[in-house]
């Protein structure tokens, strides 16, 4: 089945099964790499993505519910790779990633906090990131997140 | 990556590149070091230091430096980057040496094919130790030879030659190293120059932010899940869900017809099914049905009783005065706990795979691997080709923690490849990862130390029991042959450290129907917990400050008692050990020295609602010469949270011959909401750089239970704690 969706601002078609995971779709029908795959059941968040301004876990939803609507994955985040994204930036500021592997769906889970909550507490940012990191840059997240808010708020001040 | 033209490399002579450690400059070959140089002799010296078995000690590294047009230079790295940050530490070693400023040099995995010679792999947090010297012969050799040639050149004498960023000066000549590298065929083998003292250091010992960040924030395709060939394929294996099962009767009709499945493999054990995208073939996979021969349905308490001391081999790895007649003669006064630490996995987050691409004359595969030196030939073998046919291209791995140490997976993933006749791509579900893995063994601990009438502890004794780590995982069962039993890798960290007069430690080897391996900090893990919370409640048991008590044992006018002082004291003044604690509040205590390195670590737990929740953690680190403490800091703080999940959630259990755990909800880890504050002390003042990725992980997981005892009064003695 055909499916049509916006992705990192540029039209997507794919014809593929409409069930099949958006993950799978991004990563080796349209060679987004950053989404990746770390459980294939919503429980890790190493493939969170956007869609229409909200963070999904895309291993576990069916591609066809993106059809007609805005994705962005973390190749979309930023304007440009000299302009990062405050959230990137703020990752590159506190020398975030180790391994690497869990940090797109890390920093995609981030960026979606900060627009909802532009200047979230230690509590909010534990609370609201459920993601999983097995090389321990947990102290270092939170850090970066914090950072990121204030990097944000001299953006737009 | 997939681009890059394996044709011109392959007209080089293999030879010259498996004999010698070689520069290339622009596509010349250049022999930097005599044939038996003193790379060479380095690293053997290096790693007979090393707690690691050298399971090839006459094969020669080839380290690689390319001197590229825009004067930058590639470094090929033999070593694995699997999110240690050990392209960080190599580049600024060779930075020192070549005279070249740190963003001017890459660092790259090297392949197979183009000479990579490490009979070692990467682990046992060696690699800076083992590289220490050698990286910097190296490059301190090449820049010798590019100043011999401008000199030569300029008709000026070498030593009038200044260096900086890769540009060479004397007078009014100026070149570049790329210039320079390209000016001739003819180069001469200088004796290795002599080294910059510490004191000059440019890099060394300075915060230097990860090399390779930009493209890890900014999610460039650098991991092997990654890589993809034209007209590559899709698969997923079939493994069976029991422990030891063998496929009895498969029927896979309906995995073919899968809508977008182009072919279900078998081939004897290996049952694959192949698609054109990753979602077909795990719904082809569902489909299969498969009937599995299960020798025995093994259940958790007769799994457990394996791992038993007294059953299995036994080998006396430590052994001072008579502890055991000690312990004999006054059963009044001796004290004895038992410990156990559960079977777990690496949950490594990129999981296992490979991708590859087999040919009639040639065979490609990217993977992740810490060891493609040591099976590359295993796996041509596993395709019928001649491992010179094999390039093996490593990529950045999505963390490791030991598991990538193992390549039977790389294996099937090439037959499955040979017999589809196009490129597959094949990595584990996250189910394989828990029911399919190599684990980290479970072990169990007898403890028995004799208490002298003024409280003095007159003798000790450790009887360790755990199935191998090393073993099965060397090709053909050579580490049996060579070892006996595993005490350099499963029994790390079982010998007694402190100064006890009487003191024996015991291996008692049992195998378990599972494969086991390494993980992080290997026996050390297991080994701390057991000896440090024996300690622990031994200075409970005497009346004794736990922090104190270590202090006393561990005096002495060696260098090594007075690093144990230092870090002791400092860990006393950072924790606030001796200032009160707050309300609710437990504190803990624990040491270890893991390859020269001494870490411990103070932590404070808080109990709320019923569960154990680490607020803070000091940890003190001796690691050496530190080269990049921001380095350093980031791996504590990683070993920190690894030994939190350790201590506090993982374990697999088995119920009906199966490991219970499907996904991470049966397998939980740290959290965001997990995270304490961590301080991180680093003391310094050596020459040597010792192991930075393992050794803090050990204290963790025992200290935590000395604070929950603290705080609770109640002894854990299995891990994971639990309260209840
Ligand atoms: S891969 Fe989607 S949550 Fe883990
Ligand atoms: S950085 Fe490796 S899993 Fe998070």
């Amino acid at each position: 089945m055909e499916i049509n969706f916006n992705i990192n601002g540029k039209t997507a078609k794919v014809d593929v099964d409409p069930a099949m995971p958006l993950l799978w779709v991004v990563r080796d029908e349209l060679n987004l790499k950053a989404t990746k795959f770390g459980c294939g059941a919503a429980l890790c968040g190493a493939c969170t993505l956007h869609i229409d301004g909200e963070a999904y876990r895309s291993c576990s939803i069916p591609v066809s519910f993106a059809a007609g609507k805005k994705v962005t994955t973390l190749e979309g985040l930023s304007e440009s790779e000299d302009k990062l994204h405050p959230i990137q930036q703020a990752w590159m500021e506190e020398n975030v990633p180790q391994c690497g592997y869990c940090q797109p769906g890390f920093m995609m889970a981030a960026a979606n906090l900060l627009e909802k909550n532009p200047n979230p507490t230690e509590e909010d940012i534990k609370n609201n990131i459920t993601n999983i990191c097995r090389c321990g840059t947990q102290p270092r997240i939170i850090k970066a997140i914090k950072r990121a808010a204030q990097l944000s708020q001299t953006v737009t001040a | 990556m997939a681009t890059e033209d394996k044709k011109t490399k392959k007209k080089f002579s293999r030879r010259k590149f498996l004999q010698r450690g070689a520069i290339i400059f622009g596509g010349t070959v250049v022999a930097v070091i005599a044939s038996k140089g003193p790379i060479r002799r380095f690293l053997a010296q290096k790693a007979e230091n090393m707690d690691f078995p050298l399971l090839v000690s006459t094969q020669e590294p080839s380290f690689w430096f390319e001197v590229l047009p825009d004067n930058t230079i590639l470094y090929k790295s033999t070593k694995l980057e699997m999110g240690q940050g050990i392209f960080t530490g190599l580049a600024m070693l060779a930075a020192e040496e070549l005279e070249v400023a740190l963003e001017q040099i890459k660092v790259v995995h090297a392949n197979t094919a183009n000479g990579v010679e490490d009979s070692l792999g990467t682990g046992g947090s060696n690699t800076t130790l083992s590289l220490f010297k050698p990286i910097r012969e190296v490059a301190a050799t090449l820049r010798e030879m590019l100043k011999a040639q401008a000199a030569k050149q300029w008709g000026v004498p070498v030593a009038g030659i200044k260096v900086e960023n890769g540009i060479m000066t004397s007078g009014n000549h100026k070149a570049t190293y790329y210039e320079i590298s390209t000016s001739t065929k003819e180069w001469k083998t200088p004796e290795t120059p002599e080294l910059k003292p510490s004191s000059a250091f440019k890099y060394v010992g300075k915060d230097v932010k990860r090399i390779d960040l930009k493209p890890k924030v900014t999610g460039k395709p650098i991991f092997g899940i990654d890589q993809t060939f034209p007209d590559m394929l899709y698969a997923v294996m079939l493994q069976s869900p029991y422990i030891g099962g063998k496929l009895k009767k498969l029927n896979t009709q309906e995995a073919a017809k899968v809508n977008g499945v182009v072919k279900i493999v078998e081939d004897g054990e290996l049952v694959a099914v192949v698609a054109k995208n990753r979602y077909a073939a795990e719904l082809g996979l569902q489909k299969i049905e498969a009937e599995w021969d299960v020798p025995k349905k093994w259940q958790q308490a007769e799994f457990e009783a394996l791992t038993t001391v007294g059953l299995g081999t036994d080998v006396r790895i430590q052994s001072e005065g008579s502890p055991e007649s000690l312990l004999e003669e006054a059963p009044n006064q001796v004290f004895k706990q038992e410990y156990r630490t559960p079977l777990a996995t690496h949950a490594h987050m990129e999981p296992h795979g490979a991708v590859a691409h087999v040919e009639k004359d040639k065979a490609t595969m990217y993977v992740g691997t810490q060891a493609s030196t040591l099976f590359r030939s295993a796996i041509a073998k596993a395709i019928e080709a001649e491992t010179e046919q094999l390039n093996i291209e490593t990529t950045y791995a999505g963390g490791s923690f030991g598991r990538r140490i193992d390549s039977k997976h790389s294996e099937k993933v090439a037959r499955i490849a040979k017999i589809v006749g196009k490129p597959v791509h094949i990595f584990n579900t996250r189910t394989q990862e828990f029911q399919n893995a190599i684990y980290r063994p479970q072990t169990h601990h007898v403890l028995a130390a004799k208490i002298g009438e003024n409280g003095t502890i007159e003798a000790i004794t450790h009887s360790q029991a755990t199935p191998d780590q090393v073993l099965g995982a060397i090709p053909a069962n050579i580490g049996y042959t060579l070892l006996g039993a595993d005490f350099v890798s499963a029994g790390h960290g079982a010998s007694i450290l402190y100064n006890i007069e009487h003191k024996s430690a015991t291996l008692w080897q049992n195998k378990l129907p599972v494969h086991t391996g390494i993980w992080r900090s290997v026996g050390m893990f297991p080994n701390t917990f057991a000896i440090e919370s024996f300690i622990n409640e031994l200075a409970h048991k005497t009346g004794k400050d736990p922090l104190k008590m270590r202090l006393e044992l561990l005096a002495g006018n060696e260098q090594i008692n007075q690093r144990y002082k230092k870090v002791l004291e400092t860990l006393a003044e950072k924790s606030g050990w001796n200032q009160p604690k707050a309300a609710g509040i437990g504190r803990g205590i624990a040491i270890g020295n893991d390859r020269k390195s001494i870490a411990a670590a103070v932590i404070e737990v808080a109990i709320v609602d019923n569960q154990i929740q680490v607020k803070k953690v000091t940890q003190v680190l001796d690691a050496g010469l530190a080269i990049n403490p921001e380095g350093i800091r980031m791996q504590v703080e990683g070993a920190t949270m690894m030994g939190i999940t350790a201590a506090l959630y993982e374990g697999l259990s088995i119920k009906d011959g199966q490991i219970t755990a499907t996904n991470f909800h049966e397998y939980p880890m740290a959290k965001l909401s997990d995270t304490p504050e961590i301080e991180v002390i680093i003391l310094e003042g050596h020459t040597e750089p010792y192991g930075v990725g393992e050794p803090p992980l050990a204290p963790v997981a025992p200290a935590i239970a000395a604070a929950v005892f603290d705080l609770t009064g109640k002894n854990l003695r299995t891990l994971p704690l639990k309260l209840s």
